[in-house]
Protein backbone atom coordinates (compact mmCIF):
# COMPACT_ATOMS: atom_id res chain seq x y z
CA UNK A 1 0.00 0.00 0.00
CA UNK A 2 1.10 3.57 -0.65
CA UNK A 3 1.94 5.46 2.51
CA UNK A 4 1.93 9.58 2.52
CA UNK A 5 3.54 12.27 4.38
CA UNK A 6 0.14 13.25 4.77
CA UNK A 7 -2.27 10.30 4.70
CA UNK A 8 -5.76 10.50 3.37
CA UNK A 9 -8.53 8.13 4.57
CA UNK A 10 -11.78 7.18 2.61
CA UNK A 11 -14.74 7.56 4.86
CA UNK A 12 -17.86 6.04 4.37
CA UNK A 13 -20.92 6.47 6.32
CA UNK A 14 -24.14 4.73 5.34
CA UNK A 15 -28.28 3.71 6.77
CA UNK A 16 -29.12 1.15 5.74
CA UNK A 17 -33.18 -0.74 6.38
CA UNK A 18 -33.42 -2.55 9.52
CA UNK A 19 -35.05 -5.40 7.59
CA UNK A 20 -34.14 -7.44 6.30
CA UNK A 21 -31.45 -8.55 8.52
CA UNK A 22 -29.23 -9.93 5.81
CA UNK A 23 -28.52 -6.95 4.41
CA UNK A 24 -27.25 -4.88 7.28
CA UNK A 25 -25.16 -8.22 8.10
CA UNK A 26 -23.90 -8.55 4.49
CA UNK A 27 -22.24 -4.70 5.15
CA UNK A 28 -21.12 -5.32 8.16
CA UNK A 29 -19.24 -8.35 6.99
CA UNK A 30 -17.92 -6.92 3.97
CA UNK A 31 -16.63 -3.98 6.36
CA UNK A 32 -14.61 -6.85 8.60
CA UNK A 33 -13.43 -8.27 5.51
CA UNK A 34 -12.08 -4.76 4.15
CA UNK A 35 -10.72 -4.17 7.43
CA UNK A 36 -12.14 -0.95 7.71
CA UNK A 37 -12.27 0.68 11.57
CA UNK A 38 -15.60 1.40 12.96
CA UNK A 39 -15.01 5.16 14.62
CA UNK A 40 -17.92 5.92 17.52
CA UNK A 41 -19.92 3.93 15.88
CA UNK A 42 -20.64 6.17 13.01
CA UNK A 43 -17.99 6.43 10.15
CA UNK A 44 -15.91 3.63 8.21
CA UNK A 45 -12.62 4.26 7.51
CA UNK A 46 -10.31 2.96 5.71
CA UNK A 47 -6.46 4.69 4.63
CA UNK A 48 -7.18 6.09 1.19
CA UNK A 49 -5.42 4.10 -1.90
CA UNK A 50 -7.05 3.50 -5.59
CA UNK A 51 -7.90 -0.13 -4.52
CA UNK A 52 -9.35 1.02 -0.80
CA UNK A 53 -11.60 3.74 -2.83
CA UNK A 54 -12.29 1.78 -5.18
CA UNK A 55 -13.66 -0.94 -2.74
CA UNK A 56 -15.65 1.34 -0.77
CA UNK A 57 -17.32 2.85 -4.24
CA UNK A 58 -18.47 -0.69 -5.08
CA UNK A 59 -19.81 -1.42 -1.53
CA UNK A 60 -21.36 2.36 -1.58
CA UNK A 61 -23.29 1.38 -4.57
CA UNK A 62 -24.28 -2.07 -3.12
CA UNK A 63 -25.85 -0.40 0.27
CA UNK A 64 -27.66 1.82 -2.56
CA UNK A 65 -29.34 -1.13 -4.37
CA UNK A 66 -30.01 -2.74 -0.97
CA UNK A 67 -32.25 -0.08 0.46
CA UNK A 68 -29.30 2.07 2.14
CA UNK A 69 -28.05 5.31 1.89
CA UNK A 70 -24.30 5.91 1.78
CA UNK A 71 -21.66 8.87 1.36
CA UNK A 72 -17.96 8.14 0.89
CA UNK A 73 -15.79 11.07 1.32
CA UNK A 74 -11.69 11.63 1.17
CA UNK A 75 -10.43 13.35 3.76
CA UNK A 76 -7.51 14.91 5.99
CA UNK A 77 -7.23 14.72 9.56
CA UNK A 78 -6.27 18.41 10.69
CA UNK A 79 -4.97 17.67 14.23
CA UNK A 80 -1.74 17.01 15.42
CA UNK A 81 -1.24 13.23 16.13
CA UNK A 82 -4.41 11.62 15.12
CA UNK A 83 -3.17 10.55 11.61
CA UNK A 84 -0.25 8.19 13.80
CA UNK A 85 -3.08 7.77 16.53
CA UNK A 86 -5.26 6.07 13.60
CA UNK A 87 -2.53 4.24 11.94
CA UNK A 88 -2.02 2.63 15.34
CA UNK A 89 -5.34 1.38 15.41
CA UNK A 90 -5.07 -0.13 12.27
CA UNK A 91 -1.43 -1.67 13.29
CA UNK A 92 -2.77 -2.85 16.58
CA UNK A 93 -6.17 -4.77 14.90
CA UNK A 94 -4.05 -7.15 12.60
CA UNK A 95 -0.94 -7.52 15.31
CA UNK A 96 -3.81 -8.72 17.43
CA UNK A 97 -4.89 -11.31 14.81
CA UNK A 98 -1.06 -12.09 14.10
CA UNK A 99 -0.90 -13.01 17.75
CA UNK A 100 -3.49 -15.67 17.68
CA UNK A 101 -1.64 -16.81 14.34
CA UNK A 102 1.85 -17.01 16.28
CA UNK A 103 -0.52 -18.88 19.38
CA UNK A 104 -1.98 -20.80 17.46
CA UNK A 105 1.30 -21.94 15.97
CA UNK A 106 2.95 -23.17 18.90
CA UNK A 107 -0.08 -26.15 19.13
CA UNK A 108 0.90 -29.43 18.81
CA UNK A 109 -0.34 -30.51 15.39
CA UNK A 110 -1.39 -26.79 14.54
CA UNK A 111 -3.00 -27.09 11.70
CA UNK A 112 -0.24 -25.08 9.50
CA UNK A 113 -2.64 -24.47 6.03
CA UNK A 114 -5.42 -23.23 7.81
CA UNK A 115 -2.83 -20.94 9.49
CA UNK A 116 -1.45 -19.49 6.20
CA UNK A 117 -4.71 -19.11 4.87
CA UNK A 118 -5.67 -16.76 8.24
CA UNK A 119 -2.07 -15.23 7.46
CA UNK A 120 -3.02 -14.14 3.86
CA UNK A 121 -6.01 -12.63 5.20
CA UNK A 122 -4.80 -10.69 7.62
CA UNK A 123 -2.40 -9.59 5.48
CA UNK A 124 -4.53 -8.11 3.04
CA UNK A 125 -6.04 -5.59 5.73
CA UNK A 126 -2.60 -4.91 7.26
CA UNK A 127 -2.26 -1.61 5.54
CA UNK A 128 0.46 0.30 7.59
CA UNK A 129 3.31 -3.13 7.56
CA UNK A 130 3.41 -4.73 10.37
CA UNK A 131 6.41 -6.03 11.42
CA UNK A 132 4.66 -8.52 13.50
CA UNK A 133 3.41 -9.67 10.08
CA UNK A 134 6.35 -10.12 8.79
CA UNK A 135 6.92 -12.46 11.39
CA UNK A 136 4.70 -14.18 11.05
CA UNK A 137 5.29 -14.75 7.24
CA UNK A 138 8.80 -15.90 8.19
CA UNK A 139 7.60 -18.69 10.91
CA UNK A 140 5.47 -19.61 8.08
CA UNK A 141 8.00 -20.45 5.66
CA UNK A 142 10.18 -22.03 7.98
CA UNK A 143 7.86 -24.48 8.48
CA UNK A 144 7.96 -25.55 5.32
CA UNK A 145 10.87 -28.08 5.90
CA UNK A 146 12.16 -30.71 3.59
CA UNK A 147 15.94 -29.13 2.24
CA UNK A 148 18.46 -27.42 4.37
CA UNK A 149 19.01 -23.98 2.74
CA UNK B 1 -20.69 1.02 -31.48
CA UNK B 2 -19.07 2.82 -29.24
CA UNK B 3 -18.71 2.30 -24.80
CA UNK B 4 -17.44 4.50 -22.33
CA UNK B 5 -16.06 3.69 -19.00
CA UNK B 6 -13.52 5.44 -16.57
CA UNK B 7 -10.06 6.04 -16.83
CA UNK B 8 -7.44 3.46 -15.45
CA UNK B 9 -8.85 0.48 -16.40
CA UNK B 10 -8.37 -2.77 -13.93
CA UNK B 11 -9.29 -6.32 -13.67
CA UNK B 12 -12.67 -6.30 -13.95
CA UNK B 13 -12.75 -3.23 -16.98
CA UNK B 14 -10.08 -4.94 -19.15
CA UNK B 15 -12.30 -8.38 -18.96
CA UNK B 16 -15.43 -6.06 -19.96
CA UNK B 17 -13.24 -5.12 -23.23
CA UNK B 18 -12.52 -8.44 -24.19
CA UNK B 19 -15.74 -9.91 -23.66
CA UNK B 20 -17.78 -7.11 -25.45
CA UNK B 21 -15.27 -7.22 -28.24
CA UNK B 22 -15.47 -11.27 -28.35
CA UNK B 23 -19.02 -12.22 -27.10
CA UNK B 24 -20.87 -8.75 -27.98
CA UNK B 25 -19.68 -6.42 -30.69
CA UNK B 26 -16.44 -7.46 -32.56
CA UNK B 27 -16.13 -3.53 -34.17
CA UNK B 28 -16.62 -2.07 -30.67
CA UNK B 29 -14.65 1.29 -29.70
CA UNK B 30 -14.07 1.77 -26.31
CA UNK B 31 -13.64 5.95 -24.92
CA UNK B 32 -12.52 6.76 -21.55
CA UNK B 33 -13.67 9.35 -19.34
CA UNK B 34 -11.73 11.05 -16.14
CA UNK B 35 -12.90 9.20 -13.07
CA UNK B 36 -16.65 10.73 -12.03
CA UNK B 37 -16.53 13.11 -15.07
CA UNK B 38 -20.25 13.87 -15.85
CA UNK B 39 -21.68 14.10 -18.58
CA UNK B 40 -20.98 10.62 -20.19
CA UNK B 41 -20.40 10.86 -23.82
CA UNK B 42 -24.04 10.21 -26.06
CA UNK B 43 -24.25 7.35 -27.95
CA UNK B 44 -22.19 5.62 -26.23
CA UNK B 45 -22.84 2.52 -23.65
CA UNK B 46 -21.24 3.28 -20.19
CA UNK B 47 -20.08 -0.08 -18.11
CA UNK B 48 -18.12 -0.09 -15.26
CA UNK B 49 -19.51 2.72 -13.87
CA UNK B 50 -21.89 3.60 -10.81
CA UNK B 51 -25.36 3.29 -11.24
CA UNK B 52 -25.52 2.89 -14.67
CA UNK B 53 -27.32 -0.77 -16.33
CA UNK B 54 -23.45 -2.40 -17.04
CA UNK B 55 -22.22 -2.05 -13.67
CA UNK B 56 -21.85 -4.01 -10.30
CA UNK B 57 -24.96 -5.29 -9.20
CA UNK B 58 -26.28 -7.32 -6.29
CA UNK B 59 -22.22 -7.90 -4.95
CA UNK B 60 -21.14 -8.94 -8.67
CA UNK B 61 -18.34 -6.78 -10.77
CA UNK B 62 -19.76 -5.54 -14.25
CA UNK B 63 -18.27 -8.67 -16.22
CA UNK B 64 -20.85 -10.71 -14.80
CA UNK B 65 -23.65 -8.31 -14.85
CA UNK B 66 -22.82 -8.44 -18.36
CA UNK B 67 -22.62 -12.35 -19.49
CA UNK B 68 -26.25 -12.15 -17.26
CA UNK B 69 -27.32 -9.19 -19.45
CA UNK B 70 -26.39 -10.67 -22.50
CA UNK B 71 -27.55 -13.94 -21.57
CA UNK B 72 -24.24 -15.80 -22.27
CA UNK B 73 -24.46 -19.48 -22.16
CA UNK B 74 -20.86 -20.33 -22.37
CA UNK B 75 -19.88 -21.86 -18.71
CA UNK B 76 -16.22 -20.81 -19.26
CA UNK B 77 -17.14 -17.06 -18.84
CA UNK B 78 -19.27 -18.40 -16.22
CA UNK B 79 -16.62 -19.27 -14.53
CA UNK B 80 -14.44 -16.43 -15.41
CA UNK B 81 -17.11 -14.23 -14.12
CA UNK B 82 -16.29 -16.03 -10.57
CA UNK B 83 -12.76 -15.17 -10.86
CA UNK B 84 -13.51 -11.58 -11.72
CA UNK B 85 -15.93 -11.07 -9.40
CA UNK B 86 -12.96 -12.50 -6.89
CA UNK B 87 -10.33 -10.29 -8.22
CA UNK B 88 -12.02 -6.78 -7.83
CA UNK B 89 -14.08 -6.91 -4.96
CA UNK B 90 -13.10 -8.31 -1.28
CA UNK B 91 -15.30 -11.37 -1.52
CA UNK B 92 -16.01 -12.77 2.02
CA UNK B 93 -15.61 -16.36 1.19
CA UNK B 94 -12.57 -17.36 -1.84
CA UNK B 95 -12.78 -20.14 -3.60
CA UNK B 96 -10.50 -18.89 -7.13
CA UNK B 97 -6.73 -18.66 -5.87
CA UNK B 98 -6.31 -17.23 -9.90
CA UNK B 99 -8.02 -14.42 -8.30
CA UNK B 100 -5.90 -12.48 -6.26
CA UNK B 101 -3.06 -12.86 -9.22
CA UNK B 102 -5.47 -11.80 -11.93
CA UNK B 103 -5.97 -8.26 -9.85
CA UNK B 104 -2.35 -7.99 -9.65
CA UNK B 105 -0.91 -8.80 -13.15
CA UNK B 106 -3.96 -6.42 -14.73
CA UNK B 107 -2.70 -3.57 -12.38
CA UNK B 108 0.88 -4.41 -13.58
CA UNK B 109 -0.30 -3.82 -17.01
CA UNK B 110 -2.11 -0.67 -16.06
CA UNK B 111 1.26 0.34 -14.99
CA UNK B 112 3.47 -0.75 -17.93
CA UNK B 113 0.91 0.49 -20.39
CA UNK B 114 1.00 4.30 -21.37
CA UNK B 115 -2.51 4.81 -21.76
CA UNK B 116 -6.09 2.80 -21.42
CA UNK B 117 -6.26 1.46 -25.01
CA UNK B 118 -3.32 -0.15 -24.72
CA UNK B 119 -4.19 -1.91 -21.46
CA UNK B 120 -6.96 -3.37 -22.66
CA UNK B 121 -5.36 -4.60 -25.69
CA UNK B 122 -2.66 -6.18 -23.25
CA UNK B 123 -5.13 -7.62 -20.93
CA UNK B 124 -6.99 -9.16 -23.73
CA UNK B 125 -4.32 -11.24 -23.85
CA UNK B 126 -4.23 -12.51 -20.84
CA UNK B 127 -8.06 -13.19 -21.08
CA UNK B 128 -7.61 -15.02 -24.22
CA UNK B 129 -4.96 -16.96 -22.38
CA UNK B 130 -7.15 -17.40 -19.45
CA UNK B 131 -10.00 -18.57 -21.20
CA UNK B 132 -8.05 -20.91 -23.27
CA UNK B 133 -6.93 -22.76 -20.26
CA UNK B 134 -10.23 -23.17 -18.61
CA UNK B 135 -11.67 -24.13 -21.54
CA UNK B 136 -9.52 -27.20 -21.39
CA UNK B 137 -9.86 -28.20 -18.02
CA UNK B 138 -13.30 -29.59 -16.64
CA UNK B 139 -15.36 -26.70 -15.39
CA UNK B 140 -16.61 -25.82 -12.13
CA UNK B 141 -18.69 -22.54 -12.19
Amino acid sequence: MERMQTPSWVLLVYKIPREPTAGRAYVWRKMKRLGALLLHDSVWVLPSTPWTREQFQWLAVEIIELGGEAFLWESHLLLNGQDEALVQQFLSRVDTAYQEILAEMEQEHADLVALSRKYQQVQTQDYFQSALGKHVRDRLLATRGGFES
Amino acid sequence: MKWVTWEQVGVDRMACAWLITKNIDPDAEFLFVPVGHQPLPEGAEPFDIPGVRLSHHRGHCTFYTIVREYDLKDTVLHRIARIVDEADVVQEVPVEPAAPGLDLICRGIRLTSPDDQTALARGKLIYDALYAQLASEPIQV
